[in-house]
């Protein structure tokens, strides 16, 4: 960013290829200060919440100045005098206000989206939105005017209202240095510091004097004055400020770049006496460094104790008459505790060096690399397996460190793929807060494990039916809040969204204390559509009907008409990933979704079988049992299919060497080893030679170089460095079908 | 980019390099800046359902990689493999694939003039993929152009959408 604002002054200096970044960073930031505004409690907004959204809607629009993109810049800087008045205290936060700051938020990626792609269409108007959000900044400007106790403010500088009635407060900016001296916020004090800051060598020194607009536009930040330099290519002033030199730094970075500035105290210690700010501020002097208590002592906050185990469903059900308002209890420390974070990082000391941004292709080609040295590894530990320990110690003590070394740098590698679960948690109380205000319903959202970690690309194909999933639980979950209050449950709903991992899995819970579903119901609309189904079926069984295509929730368990993808396209597209779905539900008292994922999708656990002298992978997740059975336990239909009887249930067989034609050498041999495999909701089971053993494979492409090839979904390299065919269940599923 | 721009300056002075190898009696030649590395012949995994004349996958270094056996696609008498049989790992513009060959002979360097259209035969190689013939002195060297030939629908080594 830095060099953007040195440069830009250039004549033919190309600001585009800075555009991608500023419109990374813009979008995180509109996303954490959406996510700020809706963790707000709106009565006790403290100030390091306010600050922060604050910060993230100047950071936008600083960008977008910079960049030329005016109607964002417009936007985001009527955003930012209503936060900064909210900030302020001028005005009390109400949700009013958040619902505007949200639309306009949603309405900045718009405009964003449109300079990043070029369109030329027509954007969405943001004159009503400005309108609307001077309107509540100028309503609060009355209420402060007509307020004695509230200390002299200023409205933001440069803001131009359009709405006649804005005219606020209005004391004019130089406050007299002796108002201060008698009267001065404590917390301010406390932490006020007076630095010298020297900037420079600078090609065009004058760049530099935005910084004191800074001071100008942010209130709460301090003063600022200029000293004379001696070098005519560096500018000296003098900051009276509580923040943090961080803090500094980063605001100055969209002037100056951060190696050209120096920040030291001023005349050694940092003042302490009530007076002492005073005699330093200077004539230019705007506000006074009123409302903003040090960041640091709110970040200090101790954390709200993390939330009460309430997994176990069914015991002290949610919402069950008898343990009314333990949700809401629970909900609350956590989307806290959630918040405290995310809020503190903006505001801690060093953004920069906490993250960097690298290429995904970067990372594969580092996760490949670390893949081929695992598979030369093994291949040198099943060597030196023939070698005699006696007379090669040292060699041997050598692969074992090569052994251990090598599998902890496979998992740190692995680990940078891995983003944690807030990614995708953070989009749900956005869309539940507008869905349940459509629907009329009170819900609360709360959030657990989202530091758990997954694999990138996994999370992004995760989304989707997790959206799926928490939409059905506020559509056709939870009840109208009339309902619920006659069933003896909390008016509000709650939804619990949770990630853990368990083994080499990840689990996600989507959980609501809502009707549930109704087994009866189910069963019915099974029957009319024709679907097998008998009493003695255990629930389980029964939810899993759920899953079958075309057959809605909706119309089974409520009115509402179901919308979407079906609950099939969710097994479906979750069963690609080889990970499954399961359902616990209890009418009246509500469901859960336990979704089970593998933590990548790069490494997989396989069971390796042989087939004459191949050797084929079956995912694990996959594989249901397997035995050993004797030729005449086949039936056959139409002298081909053949089926066999397992426990009652009489499933196809399919045999692997027919399939991939292998070549038999050994004409005694016979394959009669059967394993069960499950997918797409279907068993079929494969007839195989023999199970070699168990274990996790690197999946590799084979399309990169060759071609689709079918039943079969990717290779993999065993320890002898050998390619090994990964079987494609789903298709051969299918294929049985036909 | 250095590379492009040498292998413009060679074909301005007339002259490429070729590496050439025997398939039966015939000898072939392909451009040396197609060609990868040369190893020696290892079992490959078979494919089912794929042509014959494709032995299957191997791994290289982590890459999985097709091999072709050119003897048999373009029908040689015999196709034996030893310790003598040679792959060359060719990198192409979207893959890399790998063939197998009787033996590698050399690297040549052939001046444009020495090359000539090849006459129109009846052969198992598609005309499109032989680029000419080149003479040294009495051998006649087949030039292919490799890169064609793999992408030909019948080596069945895309999906072919």
């Amino acid at each position: 960013m830095s060099d953007v604002h040195q440069e830009s002054g250039g004549d033919n200096f190309d600001l585009s290829q800075f555009y991608q970044i500023f419109f990374e960073e813009a979008g995180e930031n509109l996303d954490l200060m959406e996510q700020m505004l809706l963790n707000m409690d709106l009565v006790t907004a403290n100030d390091e919440d306010l600050n922060g959204i604050f910060r993230c809607a100047h950071s936008v629009k600083g960008g977008a100045a910079t960049f030329g993109f005016s109607d964002v810049a417009e936007l985001t800087h009527q955003m930012e005098s209503l936060l900064d008045k909210l900030r302020r205290h001028e005005l009390d936060p109400n949700s009013a206000m958040v619902d505007v700051l949200l639309e306009s938020a949603d309405i900045s990626r718009v405009l964003l989206a449109r300079h990043q792609t070029s369109d030329t269409s027509d954007p969405p108007s943001t004159v009503d939105l400005v309108r609307r959000i001077s309107e509540l900044a100028a309503g609060g400007g009355v209420t402060v005017a007509s307020a004695p106790a509230a200390p002299a403010s200023v409205p933001s500088a440069p803001v131009v209202e359009p709405v006649p009635v804005v005219a606020a407060p209005a004391p004019p900016a130089p406050v007299a240095p002796t108002a201060v001296a008698a009267e001065p916020p404590p917390a301010a004090a406390s932490g006020q510091r007076v630095l010298e800051v020297r900037m420079g060598p600078l090609d065009r020194p004058e760049l530099a004097d935005g910084i004191k607009d800074l001071f100008r536009d942010i209130s709460g930040l301090g003063e600022i004055s200029e000293l004379p330099s001696q070098q005519a290519d560096y500018r000296l002033f003098k900051v009276v400020t509580t923040s943090s030199n961080d803090d500094l730094l980063d605001l100055f970075v969209f002037h100056v770049s951060r190696e050209q500035v120096h920040i030291q105290p001023m005349g050694g210690a940092p003042t302490a006496s009530p007076a002492a700010p005073a005699q330093m501020i200077a004539p230019v002097a705007a506000t006074p460094a009123a409302s903003a208590p040090p960041a640091v002592a709110a970040a200090a906050a101790p954390p709200k104790p993390a939330a009460p185990a309430t997994f176990g469903f069914f015991d002290g059900a949610p919402g069950a008459p008898g343990s009314e308002g333990a949700p809401k209890e629970a909900s609350s420390p956590v989307t806290k505790a959630a918040a405290r974070p995310a809020a503190a990082s903006t505001s801690s000391v060093q953004p920069e060096a906490a993250t960097i941004r690298v290429a995904i292709s970067k990372v594969d080609q580092l996760i490949n690399l670390v893949g081929e040295l695992v598979i030369t590894q093994a291949m040198l530990a099943q060597y030196s397996q023939t070698l005699d320990p006696t007379q090669n110690q040292q060699l041997l003590a050598g692969l074992a460190d090569l052994s251990r070394n090598t599998r902890d740098l496979q998992e740190s590698v692995m680990s940078i793929r891995m983003i944690p679960m807030s990614i995708v948690f953070n989009r749900f109380p956005r869309m539940l807060r507008d869905l349940a205000s459509k629907l009329g319903k009170k819900v609360d959202f709360v959030t657990l494990g989202e530091a758990t970690e997954l694999d990138k690309g996994l999370v992004e194909k995760i989304t989707d039916p997790l959206t799926h999933l928490v939409r059905n639980s506020c559509d056709h979950g939870i009840e109208m809040p009339a309902d619920r209050l006659s069933k003896g449950k909390t008016e509000t709903g709650t939804i619990t969204l949770s990630a853990a991992h368990q083994g080499g899995s990840i689990v996600i819970e989507v959980r609501d204390d809502g009707r549930g579903l109704s087994r009866d119901k189910i069963m019915n609309k099974a029957r009319e559509r024709g679907i097998d189904v008998y009493d003695q079926m255990t629930d389980a069984e029964v939810w899993q009907l759920i899953f079958a295509p075309g057959f809605s929730t909706a119309e089974v368990v409520t009115d509402v008409s179901g919308r979407g993808v079906g609950m099939d396209v969710v097994k479906k597209n979750i069963a690609a990933l080889n990970g499954s779905v399961e359902i616990e539900s209890s009418e009246g008292f509500g469901m859960k979704v336990s979704v089970r994922l593998p933590l990548t999708l790069a490494i997989m656990d396989g069971m390796s079988v042989g087939v004459g002298d191949e050797v084929y992978i079956l995912p694990l997740s996959a594989v249901v049992e397997s035995f050993q059975v004797k030729g005449d336990a086949l039936s056959t239909v139409g002298q081909g299919s053949q089926l066999v009887k397992v426990r009652d249930e009489y499933m196809p067989v399919i045999e692997l060497e027919k399939v991939f034609q292998v070549p038999r050498y050994n004409r005694d041999q016979d394959s009669d080893i059967m394993v069960v495999i499950e997918a797409e909701g279907s068993r079929v089971v494969l007839l195989v030679d023999e199970l070699l053993g168990q274990q996790q494979v690197v999946v590799k492409n084979l399309e990169a170089n060759y071609r689709k090839v079918p039943n079969v979904s990717g290779a993999t390299i065993l320890g002898d460095g050998k390619v090994a065919l990964i079987l494609d269940t789903s298709a051969l599923v299918r294929r049985s079908r036909h | 980019m250095e590379v492009m721009e040498k292998r413009e300056a060679g074909s301005k002075a007339g002259a490429r390099e070729y590496l050439t190898f025997r398939l039966g009696q015939e000898e072939y030649g392909i451009d040396i800046l197609k060609v990868q590395e040369i190893r020696g012949y290892e079992k490959p995994t078979r494919i089912a359902n794929a042509p014959h004349f494709i032995k299957g996958v191997v791994n290289l270094r982590g890459t999985i990689v097709p091999i072709v056996d050119m003897r048999l696609k373009f029908n040689c008498a015999q196709a034996e493999y030893d310790s003598f049989t040679v792959v060359i790992i060719l990198s192409l513009r979207n893959r890399v694939v790998g063939i197998v060959v009787d033996s590698v002979s050399d690297v040549m360097e052939l001046p444009t003039d020495s090359i000539q259209d090849a006459p129109e035969v009846d052969s198992v190689i598609d005309s499109d993929s032989v680029m000419g013939l080149g003479s040294l002195s009495d051998r006649m060297l087949i030039l292919l152009d490799i890169e064609k030939l793999m992408s030909t629908m019948d080596m069945g080594l895309s999906s072919g959408e």
